[in-house]
């Protein structure tokens, strides 16, 4: 396979059979665009836009019945007859040798079943250290209370602050505060700074951020002795199940099958069992009986991952022409007993000389886990801030000051979607574009800007089969997974577009571990890979159901055509047949068709810009978002209606990250004060401003869209904030408290 | 945190003698006890050696659901929410059990018409009212108004908060279809979504109040 790094162009012809196409790999460590060299099959295609009657219009989706009833089935809601309800023992302290004794639970009255989950020295608050099943959820809780623990306390470190004080308990063996970065010579960029016109800098801080799924973590386990078990599991990734259940059951793995019908929301963290779910098959196995074990809310915020938290110490040079002309970056990030994911700097946008240096503090509390587009909102609160505090430096309009700045092979595409969302949002009419609203007025309102970029793009993992019974009945099978992105809908979609039928006709049936493999939905990459194999596969069932036809009625298969429930020969219409009788004459057999991944029909790299318009309360400090717009391109979209939901939901995750949420841990007693959603606040309805959510035409393959969404929204905010009253908040969340502590000191000022 | 021994929930439980769900005891080596607050027994974190007792048992109850009478046995300290799910049969699984501690809606069911956390509400305490879940608002193919207009708007992701905001705003619209966007928004404050629907379900909602305006108006 050949490579080349990214030019506006291929750099050569294809070889023979070939093409090229752009791919965001990470090389040396960085992401990167590259030129990929690969087949160039001759397949199906997904065909002019405007003739396109199913995929890419706004289609309600095909299971919103179920959801809307109460009838959807989650892992939460698996019932089986005999069904064992488990809970666990978590660790309640930071770092102590644990003794447990489960006499006493296992003898009470309705457990069942107790395990141990191995550990003599806990490392991170709330890990799992004992698993009770029982009859009732009820009486589990009883068994957990009856377990007698000791815990002998350890020194511990619970925030970034402390771990790095002289003398910290170490948490991890090559130390707390870990350099990642290989290049740490910053001669280059010191210069370019020391002879900046203009310097900016500050240190811009994001806490831990929760997934806060709501439905929580947790499999059932239905194995009742024998030699098979299903696995309902809430999860990103049917086929992450099975090999790990199967160890834990002393199964092989194709002796488990994973069902995933529903899942309640995963956003990055749900992959494999972990040890709950170890615990659950355990459980399974000495009791024989089904069993259900789903975390808590409070286990869901000590135990489920998170996004890691970040500092960004920013400092840059700009020239009074609008030019960044040096960027120097330290980004530490707060990512428990885990590294956490990249934070990468200087983001997006492309200074001259540019230094970034990567490090990593752990603390003894849980690791991070991917969410939804990982370290690219931390980075963007940060770099984001640092773009408009050098503009206001300079005194250039925001939007032009970006514009100016902006990386190679992506200046048209960001200048186009920046200049959109300025027009949505109504920036040409708006009074303070190069510097903030210094008035007396007691409201006040602003707005900001802010980019994203995330790649999308597919890959090989999926096979999908299509299905035509004699009855005329289509299905479509995967074992995918719909995290609530309308996996199912454009499935059938897909299908009944390509065999001409109506989307009642395709049931599409997802969520088994018995059908065909599927890749993990993480990274956006979820639609971009299964969508070129379902259209595969429809494509090939066209065909071997047209070979049928051209036996039965005479032409050339190549000539059929359908639409319309109707099969016929482009070149002589006279011969045709109905749907339904066409899929007689294949038998009591039907045909099956396979498809897999299509390269053509997939692309990669997305780019978004948002905007928001907030009003600030300078009497009480509070923040109102009153609007936000975001424009994105995202190659075919598969269903404007559910890809629409998908955008509007990343900025209120945007909205609802910059506003409200943090977790908070006390330092001294090492623990986690807001574990639950009355002080982990999520928005809320009233939180909701006028969204905007803007596709722009693209002529490329699918590509995943739901990361980008979710990157700029609360830098926007931040900026709007700034804009609005004077005041840049340098620490997310923005609380009335900063606010009105940075009024203060701008009257001081 | 109800699964950590040891540092859990600290709100006071036992207050009155007013009946609560909640029975937490402090410390390493509690005894079970759960129910009735009145027979609650606190075990000191030293008491390694009790064995442990169940102070309260099961129940029998007759609950009106979806306007069937049915006859269930539960805990005194069972939620409306367990029963439901856990109890009934077949189990009323739409209500979903997501914080249990009223704070994110996605149990919502109508007890006597108006909307409740039915993780907040104990099983026992709804004896003799009208218990209505989602199953009972309407099924595939005989969608309620609500219902109809999230499915058209899209006002669903996942779908796990789902039946909580339809509950709610079915209860809104029962009483006032000509609602606001700020009424409708008000009668969803205590329903969370994180995969962040409430444009559509605002648009739903509004969309709905029009279904059922041009099918009669305000009953």
């Amino acid at each position: 396979m050949t490579r080349e790094l990214l030019q506006d162009k291929p750099p050569r012809e294809p070889a023979p059979g070939k093409k090229w196409i752009r791919v965001t790999k990470v090389v040396n460590g960085i992401d990167s665009e590259v030129w990929e060299e690969v087949d160039d099959v001759q397949g199906p295609e997904w065909g002019p836009r405007d003739k396109l009657r199913l995929v890419s219009r706004a289609i309600p989706r095909v299971d919103g019945p179920e959801k809307v009833t109460g009838r959807a089935q989650f892992s939460h809601d698996v019932r089986l007859p005999g069904m064992l309800y488990a809970k666990v023992l978590r660790c309640p302290r930071p770092c102590a040798k644990v003794r447990l004794d489960l006499d006493a639970a296992r003898r009470l009255k309705g457990v069942v079943g107790v395990v141990e989950l191995g550990v003599d020295e806990v490392k991170w608050l709330g890990r799992p250290i004992a698993a009770v099943a029982a009859e009732t959820p009820e009486l589990a809780e009883d068994g957990l209370r009856a377990i007698v623990a000791s815990y002998e306390d350890q020194p511990f470190a619970v925030t970034p602050a402390r771990a790095q004080v002289d003398g910290a308990p170490l948490v991890n063996s090559k130390g707390n505060l870990r350099g990642l970065s290989r290049n740490t010579d910053t001669s280059e960029v010191d210069a370019a700074l020391a002879k900046a016109e203009v310097k900016v800098k500050g240190t811009w801080r994001v806490p831990v951020q929760h997934h806060a799924s709501l439905e929580t973590h947790g499999i059932v386990v239905d194995y009742r002795g024998g030699d098979e078990a299903t696995v309902y599991a809430s999860t990103q990734g049917t086929f992450t199940i099975p090999g790990d259940a199967a160890g834990r059951l002393g199964l092989k793995p194709n002796q488990v099958t994973a069902v995933v019908e529903h899942m309640g929301g995963g956003f990055g963290s749900k992959f494999g069992i972990g040890i709950e779910g170890q615990a659950a098959c355990l459980l399974a196995k000495e009791t024989k009986r089904p069993v259900h074990l789903l975390f808590d809310r409070a286990s869901e915020f000590h135990a489920a991952g998170n996004r890691s938290g970040g500092e960004h110490e920013l400092e840059a040079g700009v020239s009074r022409a609008g030019e960044l002309t040096a960027f120097k970056a330290r980004v530490t990030r707060d990512g428990g007993i885990s590294d956490g994911a990249g934070q990468p700097q200087p983001y997006i946008y492309a200074p001259k000389v540019a230094f970034a240096e990567q490090r990593c503090v752990h603390t003894n509390l849980d690791g991070h886990r991917a969410m939804r587009a990982p370290g690219h909102p931390q980075a963007s609160f940060a770099m984001e801030g640092l773009m408009d505090e050098a503009a206001y430096a300079i005194g250039m309009d925001l939007v032009e000051f970006r514009k100016r700045n902006l990386p190679e092979g992506k200046r048209e595409l960001y200048a186009r979607q920046l200049d959109k969302c300025a027009e949505l949002i109504g920036w040409a009419a708006h009074a303070h574009r190069s510097k903030w609203d210094a008035s007396n007025a007691e409201l006040k309102t602003g707005i900001g800007f802010g980019l994203a970029r995330w790649g999308g793009g597919g890959g090989k993992d999926c096979r999908v089969e299509v299905r035509i019974a004699s009855d005329g009945s289509v299905e479509v099978l995967s074992g995918t997974q719909d995290l609530g992105t309308g996996t199912r809908t454009y499935c059938a979609s897909i299908v009944a577009e390509e065999l001409g039928l109506e989307l009642g006709q395709v049931r599409a049936r997802i969520g088994r571990s018995t059908f065909g493999n599927a890749n993990p939905s993480g990274g956006s990459t979820t639609a971009a890979s299964l969508a070129p194999a379902v259209k595969h596969a429809a494509w090939n069932a066209k065909r071997a159901l047209f070979d049928k036809l051209a036996e039965l009625l005479g032409g050339e298969a190549r000539n059929f055509a359908c639409g319309g429930n109707l099969i016929y020969d482009a070149t002589d219409k006279t011969r045709h047949i109905g749907w339904k009788d066409a899929c007689a004459a294949l038998g009591p057999n039907g045909l099956a068709a396979q498809g897999e991944w299509q390269s053509h029909l997939a692309a990669n790299d997305i780019g978004g810009a948002q905007a928001a318009k907030v009003q600030v309360d300078t009497t009480t400090g509070e923040v109102k978002v009153l609007e936000m717009v975001a424009v994105q391109n995202c190659g075919l979209v598969l269903n404007e209606l559910t890809a629409r939901s998908q955008l509007n939901g990343g900025m209120v995750q945007a909205l609802s990250y910059g506003l409200f949420e943090e977790r908070v841990v006390d330092p001294d007693l090492g623990l986690f004060l807001n574990a639950n959603f009355e002080d982990y606040k999520l928005a809320g309805c009233k939180d909701i401003p006028k969204m905007l959510a803007v596709f722009e035409d693209d002529p490329r393959g699918v590509i995943g869209m739901a990361e980008a969404a979710v990157i700029p929204g609360h830098s926007a905010i931040a900026n709007a904030v700034r804009n609005a009253c004077g005041v840049r908040v340098y620490e997310m969340p923005l609380t009335c408290d900063k606010i009105l502590n940075g009024l203060i000191a701008l009257k001081k000022a | 945190m109800s699964d950590v021994a040891g540092s859990h929930d600290d709100r006071p439980h036992a207050r009155d003698g007013v009946l609560t769900r909640r029975s937490f005891f402090k410390g390493a080596g509690v005894v079970a006890a759960g129910g009735l607050v009145g027979e609650a027994v606190h075990a000191a974190a030293h008491s390694m050696s009790l064995e442990p007792v169940r102070l309260s048992g099961e129940v029998e109850i007759e609950l009106s659901i979806n306007g069937a009478l049915q006859k269930l046995k539960v805990e005194p300290r069972t939620t409306l929410l367990n029963a439901l799910r856990n109890h009934c049969n077949p189990p009323l699984t739409g209500a979903k059990l997501v914080c249990d501690r009223g704070s994110c809606g996605a149990c919502t069911v109508h007890l006597d018409g108006q909307p409740v956390y039915s993780c907040m509400t104990l099983a026992v305490a709804c004896v003799g009212r009208a218990v209505t879940t989602i199953e009972g608002l309407g099924a595939p193919g005989q969608l309620n108004e609500v219902q109809q207009a999230f499915c058209e708007h899209d006002a669903s992701m996942c779908g796990f908060c789902t039946p909580g905001f339809v509950m709610s705003i079915s209860a809104c619209l029962e009483r006032k279809p000509d609602a606001t966007l700020d009424e409708i928004k008000h009668a969803c404050a205590g329903n969370l979504c994180r995969c962040g629907t409430y444009p559509h379900v605002f648009d739903a909602a509004l969309s709905a109040g029009r279904a059922l305006r041009a099918k009669g108006g305000k009953r």
